[in-house]
């Protein structure tokens, strides 16, 4: 089963409908994610990394629409499904949400429902998807408790999300998210809101769970150090396209682009010597009005009369692309 | 519902009792302070200047020379005996005149209520699903209408129409004389009780469909959605049960202002409730049926937000009544 492709994304694009403006907020991205493998999915705020998780899942807000390309699914069975062309409220999307593709949000504070029990939360998901009975739904929502080291979890079946912390609450998140034991697994900025220690319990958490189940993890973050950590591949968005995508040891090693360049030097290091944490100039562009060429020229050091044209994908090495003209000059100085 | 958020329950409902003794202090002693004294309303002036007229034996009579705290334990012990008094303009014993008054106004306004919390909601709930279709503006544009039309021109609509011109129904009154069937008392009961409603369901309606949509955005509506639930189940388990909990508060508010204000109502239908007393009451400085009309207003007033806090409490886990 290794390395067969179970999420094929090609050319996505997805636009929301500003004031009947429409605006890209995802232009042309392709990835795929592997059986039992973990990608990363790296870039700032506003990247459209969100956006191309919840393309995937069909759940993006009312005035947000998949307007080109493909997201193809495998079956356990071997059948391709194309997300894009299914009905986002139709049974065939709703077998696969929560079943087979599952997501954990960013804010678990808001995520679970206030006024029922996070027993029933976590049964809800078992219950829709497979024909038991409440309390056998109960019993396997306490089982994953269990599983996520959340103590005494037969007696807080019953609690509130209220009466939980923030890290607790993420755990029932996962909970949700891993009840029916899904193939892919979603995980968008899901220690972005938590606190460090806390989250490092997650990733340990999201990391066994991966190896018990084989899960196929689609981690977006803005993390470098967590990428880093959990991830087999990584895809650099910016502006709503990936600028470099590899594996985690190409990318990581010999970063080829200048913004995954000076994304890693922004990220701390432990007895660094020097003053000033290393950041990218200037600020990520508006989406409304998009500069012609490389997005990313403005803010770059090694920008050049060729980046008024949209940079096309290079392969560096196999298995690792580059979205910029000049990334022979960004690797050698950088 | 456990044993503990009954006896929470129970203790909201008790400590009622002392706002309760509160305001009826403070009902007595605003009437304290009316200029005149009770007995130069219901003495004749020329007996009253005349020489001979012994006031003070008239006051030590009617228990008026007491210390006003004697006075007003007088008082509350014959509300608690069921001695509510005798209206100084007609003589009539107030029990005997809120014996008719008080169910009629409280038929007219559960009715009220009933009519505008279903219509209310459900058209919020509608409007909400189908937002910024041409059903959600229609719905927007009748609750405007609803809540901005006075009630007594609503009131004159619907005489005109459904009891002059189609004759469908009585053009007022509560019950006809020798006939207490059900249907005619129904009969009676639709023109007020709509008209009441109205403006409550336009309001109610468009608190819904805010409330609605605001939790609508909320990320644990994605989290459901996530899980492959059907919109059906979306909006009705996820959404709507937390939607509801500012619209029950303004709903238990607004029910005192159906029993102590539906004077235009009562006065456009002929309907004998309550409203029309307290304004011959107060129009006639008839301060006994004006004390207890005050107290029957006040005690609705503790219910409704008592009931209000349950109705919160019930729907929503996070709030616990003892704070």
């Amino acid at each position: 089963m290794k390395d067969d492709i179970i999420l094929q994304v090609e050319n996505l694009h997805t636009g929301f409908l500003v004031d009947n403006v429409p605006l890209e907020a995802v232009s042309g991205v392709s990835f795929s994610l592997k059986a039992g493998r973990v990608l990363g999915v790296v870039g700032e705020s506003g990247c459209g990394k969100s956006v191309t998780a919840h393309s995937i899942m069909q759940l993006l807000p009312k005035y947000g629409r998949i307007t080109e390309g493909s997201i193809t699914y495998t079956r356990a069975t071997g059948e391709k499904i194309e997300i894009q062309k299914l009905r986002r409220t139709g049974n065939q999307m709703r077998q696969i949400r929560g079943k087979e593709i599952s997501m954990i949000f960013q804010d678990p504070m808001s995520s679970l429902n206030p006024v029922y029990p996070i027993g029933d939360q976590i049964a809800e998901n078992i219950r829709e998807h497979e024909k038991v009975t409440k309390r056998e739904a109960l019993d396997r929502a306490r089982k994953l408790l269990e599983d996520l080291e959340i103590p005494s979890a037969a007696e807080r079946l019953g609690d509130y999300p209220h009466q939980f912390s923030g890290g607790m609450k993420q755990r029932v998140m996962i909970a949700i998210a891993m009840a029916c034991n899904p193939r892919i697994l979603i995980a968008d900025e899901p220690t972005t809101a938590l606190d460090v220690t806390i989250q490092a319990q997650i990733i340990a958490l999201m990391k066994k769970l991966q190896r018990e189940h084989g899960t196929s993890i689609m981690m977006i973050t803005h993390n470098m150090g967590l990428v880093a950590e959990m991830a087999d591949e990584i895809a650099v968005m910016y502006m709503g396209r990936i600028v470099e995508y590899g594996s985690i040891r190409q990318v990581m090693k010999s970063p080829a682009h200048p913004y995954t360049q000076g994304l890693l030097k922004a990220v701390p290091v432990l007895g660094m010597k020097k003053d000033r944490l290393y950041s990218i100039k200037g600020s990520t562009p508006s989406l409304v009005d998009r500069p012609a060429g490389c997005e990313f020229a403005s803010r770059c050091e090694y920008a050049t009369e060729a980046c008024r044209q949209v940079p096309r994908a290079v392969e560096v090495e196999p298995g690792h692309q580059v979205r910029c003209w000049n990334y022979k000059e960004a690797t050698d100085n950088g | 519902m456990n044993k503990d958020s009954l006896k929470h329950i129970l203790k909201k409902f008790l400590s009622l009792i002392p706002m309760l003794i509160l305001i009826s202090i403070v009902i007595f002693g605003a009437l304290q302070l009316t200029p005149g004294n009770p007995l130069t309303y219901q003495i004749p002036p020329e007996l009253l200047s005349s020489s001979t007229f012994d006031l003070e034996a008239y006051e030590k009579a009617m228990g008026l020379d007491a210390p006003v705290y004697v006075q007003y334990f007088r008082w509350i012990w014959n509300i608690l005996r069921g001695e509510l008094g005798y209206s100084l303009v007609s003589g009539a014993p107030i029990v005997n005149m809120l014996r008719t008054r008080l169910p009629a106004t409280m038929e007219l306004a559960l009715c009220g209520i009933l009519i505008s919390s279903v219509f209310g909601i459900c058209l919020g709930i509608l409007a909400a699903i189908k937002q910024n279709t041409l059903l959600d503006y229609g719905c927007t544009a009748l609750s405007v209408l609803a809540i901005s039309i006075p009630e007594f021109f609503m009131g004159i609509i619907g005489i005109t129409i459904f009891s002059l011109k189609l004759g469908w129904l009585p053009t007022g009154g509560r019950l006809v004389y020798g006939d207490n069937s059900f249907g005619t008392r129904l009969a009676h009961l639709i023109l007020p009780a709509v008209v009441m409603g109205l403006a409550l369901t336009g309001a109610l309606m468009r608190h819904t469909r805010g409330s609605l949509l605001d939790v609508l955005t909320r990320d644990y509506i994605k989290t459901a959605r996530s899980k492959g639930l059907s919109e059906r189940k979306v909006y009705l388990k996820h959404a709507f049960r937390n939607a509801l909990i500012p619209v029950t508060v303004l709903l238990c508010f607004r029910i005192p202002g159906l029993v102590g204000g539906s004077v235009v109502i009562e006065s456009v239908f002929g309907w004998p409730g309550m409203g029309g007393m307290l304004l011959d009451a107060i129009s006639g400085k008839d301060y006994p049926v004006v004390m207890i009309t005050a107290m029957i207003i006040a005690f609705v007033t503790l219910i409704a937000s008592f009931l209000a806090d349950l109705f919160t409490m019930l729907l929503d886990p996070r709030v616990d009544i003892e704070r």
